[in-house]
């Protein structure tokens, strides 16, 4: 008996050990980009722009300007935002999942490392949701079908100019506000 | 570390050509402009002449010569001073290898080479009339002095007026409908003064045909930078201009890209005669920085200063070029110059950080800010490949070798942009060849787009032949990083080093704990450190057992 109740405690910890480990890189995605930092940004933008569903472009964030203007150096990081009302709507009509706009508007980062080589990191929306209900699980179940599409990149494309002003972010570091779409 | 000397010169001459092609390809954005000199930066003025109270200065004047003149009745002796630098000369013999260079005679990969090119290139001499090769070279009116004593931002020379600045104004570039207005040579001349980073930066901001283009450590940015981009220059900490460190006399710079000072073996001292190079970090740092006073853990700070005996400063300093985000070009390919638009016309693609992709003129080209630098061993000695020495063109031709080992004592590990190119190369007789691009003449390559009418052209200009055969052969450049240091706490961590992929990962010859070891030493040494843990603990166990039984 004692045999029995050890090991379906043991398989539990196991598990949890096990889940806490692979947490991170089920919550979060990372690749690397065939471009470089503006042009992945651009790339990445216009896909925004062309994915319908009512999404649109909301800001995009450089902290690495803010550190720049404190002194000191980081290597670049961009944040495209973006967001569609198609999807933040009925989150934010929910007074039980209200809270769930911190996580918007939907971010995709876009960063260099130090192997000189520049990478995309986004959130996994989908098994994100899926944690909080069947309302948020279908949306953000939705919501990462579309990211899928932000990141697909056709180089045969002619690189696209990086949108800069958008409402939400200068661009240079820190900006908030009212974008679009949320 | 940057020898000084060496980096001035080049700074200097390069800073012609850079300045010329920054004018014409790239005028700098507003807000990379250097800023206005504040009314209190004035006031404190260390000067004690004002050049508007002199009578030579009192007058209008047609030409750059003119005001050369009007200067050298009281600086007598300063053009027979300019006349022996490299900055007027543009032609350097390295004393070691014997090689004669300087951009009048090496053939690079960005521009290519001035033959046939002055007019052009010439921008950024610090001259006037430089147009072909019958210029001269001992004429003191044709000495430059407003383009590094210009106080006022107003002066600009243009790429195809052989050192001129406009007279008159100018639609600039031609057909552009931009209008370069004519220089105010009376009120330039009644403002000059030191040298500045802008004066220098006009040139050597901008070589190799534009912005950040050539060297990736210097770049408009500089102009005016922040604390992050530059701890010396920035006017946040101790706004340093290039002659701050490149402590000139006799209107020789010291610093030079031919000849660096890769491992200071000495330093300038104040009332002491010497050929020490000021411009090396040493200079002022010493060689053991880390443990001045004020180093907070004096052990760490001993161990950093070990570091200096195997690394420059700029290795751990500069983690990254071309940080000002001002996109330093990589990649120059010739081959593929020429395409014309369905009108027949030349046409430029930008990419997303608004640099060109691709231009008719010049062919492929790829840009990027915040570059990991590569690392080598270095000791000083460059080697150039030059016109008329056989290449293989089935290998990468480097246009210069930068020689160093781990064992030769005499180098350091060293952070260098390496930029490669493809570029024109006569078939037949296995060497580097020179186009004519700028001009209008049936031969210009940017007029015409006909390589082998352009490569004829530019080789006559040397009396060298051209087979008539061509092809385009991969080549390296490499350049010194030493410009852009960052604040201290901004340098490389260790483990940025001492780690599997670290940045040092191809660097040879030593080792490196982090990145260096063998597995089976590395597993036997695990398990030796295991089961000694074990046989104490053991040992340990068994004591207490045999104390308690014997109690």
């Amino acid at each position: 008996m004692w045999k029995v109740i050890g090991g379906f405690v043991g398989g539990i910890v196991l598990t949890g050990v096990v889940g806490w480990l692979m947490m991170p890189s089920m919550m979060f995605t990372e690749r690397e980009s065939p471009f470089d930092m503006e042009e992945t940004v651009a790339r990445i933008q216009q896909n925004v722009q062309e994915t319908g569903n009512g999404w649109e472009l909301s800001g995009l964030r450089n902290p690495a300007r803010a550190i720049q203007r404190d002194g000191g150096n980081v290597l670049p990081v961009m944040m495209v935002e973006a967001c569609s009302t198609k999807y933040s709507k009925p989150i934010l009509n929910d007074d039980s999942v209200r809270f769930l706009s911190i996580l918007m508007p939907c971010k995709i980062t876009v960063y260099k490392k130090n192997n000189g080589k520049v990478y995309i990191g986004t959130m996994n929306a989908g098994l994100m949701g899926k944690m909080f209900g069947p309302l948020v699980g279908e949306v953000m179940g939705e919501v990462a079908k579309d990211q899928v599409n932000f990141v697909k990149f056709d180089p045969s494309k002619p690189a696209p100019k990086m949108i800069e002003g958008v409402p939400g972010g200068d661009g240079k570091g820190g900006a908030a506000g009212g974008g679009r779409g949320c | 570390m940057l020898n000084c000397r060496t980096l001035s010169s080049l700074m200097l001459a390069f800073g012609a050509t850079l300045a010329v092609t920054a004018a014409w390809a790239t005028s700098p954005p507003a807000s990379q402009a250097p800023a206005a000199k504040p009314a209190e930066e004035a006031k404190r003025s260390t000067s004690t002449a004002d050049h508007s109270k002199f009578k030579e200065l009192q007058r209008s004047f047609t030409s750059g010569p003119e005001v050369t003149r009007a200067c050298l009745t009281c600086h007598t002796e300063a053009a027979k001073q300019v006349h022996r630098t490299k900055h007027w000369t543009w032609e350097f013999l390295n004393p070691e290898s014997g090689q004669r260079l300087g951009k009048k005679n090496i053939i690079n990969n960005f521009c290519t080479a001035i033959p046939s090119n002055y007019a052009f290139c010439t921008a950024c001499h610090v001259g006037y009339g430089w147009k072909d090769q019958n210029f001269d070279f001992k004429s003191q009116a044709n000495v430059d002095c407003l383009v590094c004593h210009d106080t006022t931002d107003k002066y600009r020379k243009l790429p195809g007026w052989a050192g001129h600045p406009p007279y008159r104004d100018t639609e600039f570039p031609p057909h552009s409908g931009k209008i370069v207005k004519a220089v105010d040579l009376k009120t330039i001349a009644q403002n000059v003064g030191k040298t500045s980073r802008e004066t220098c930066g006009s040139c050597h901001f901008y070589g190799g045909g534009g912005d950040g283009v050539k060297h990736g450590d210097m770049d408009s940015s500089l102009a005016n930078p922040g604390k992050y981009l530059d701890v010396h220059m920035s006017p946040e900490t101790h706004n340093f201009t290039c002659g701050t460190c490149h402590v000139t006399s006799s209107h020789d710079v010291p610093g030079s890209r031919y000849t660096p000072t890769a491992v200071t073996r000495a330093v300038p001292m104040r009332g002491k005669e010497s050929d020490a190079n000021p411009a090396t970090c040493e200079a002022c740092h010493t060689d053991r920085p880390h443990s001045l006073k004020g180093a907070e853990v004096k052990e760490h700070a001993a161990k950093l200063d070990d570091h200096t005996v195997k690394l420059a400063c700029q290795t751990c300093h500069i983690p990254q070029f071309a940080r000002g985000h001002v996109p330093t070009k990589l990649l120059w390919d010739w081959s593929t110059a020429g395409k014309l638009d369905k009108d027949g016309k030349p046409f430029v693609v930008l990419g997303s950080n608004k640099r060109p992709l691709y231009d008719s003129k010049k062919g492929d080209a790829r840009y990027d800010t915040h570059v990991i630098p590569e690392y080598i061993w270095f000791n000083g000695m460059v080697n150039y490949t030059l016109r008329g020495e056989k290449l293989d063109p089935d290998k990468v031709v480097k246009i210069n070798s930068f020689e160093g080992s781990p064992t030769d004592g005499k180098s350091k590990i060293w952070p260098v942009k390496v930029f490669h190119g493809k570029q024109p190369y006569d078939k037949q007789s296995l060497s580097l060849l020179i186009p004519h691009t700028f001009g209008t003449d049936e031969y210009a390559f940017w007029k015409h787009f006909d390589w082998p009418k352009a490569l004829e052209a530019g080789m006559k200009a040397v009396d060298e032949n051209f087979s008539g055969e061509y092809g385009f052969v991969a080549t390296e450049m490499t350049w010194p990083i030493t410009h852009m240091v960052a604040p201290k706490d901004d340098a490389l961590r260790c483990t940025q080093c001492h780690s599997k992929f670290g940045r040092l990962q191809a660097v040879q010859g030593i080792y490196m704990p982090g990145r260096d070891g063998n597995r089976v030493l590395s597993f036997l040494g695990g398990w030796a450190a295991l089961l000694a843990l074990i046989g104490v603990l053991v040992h340990g166990a068994l004591r207490i057992w045999s104390n308690r039984k014997g109690g």
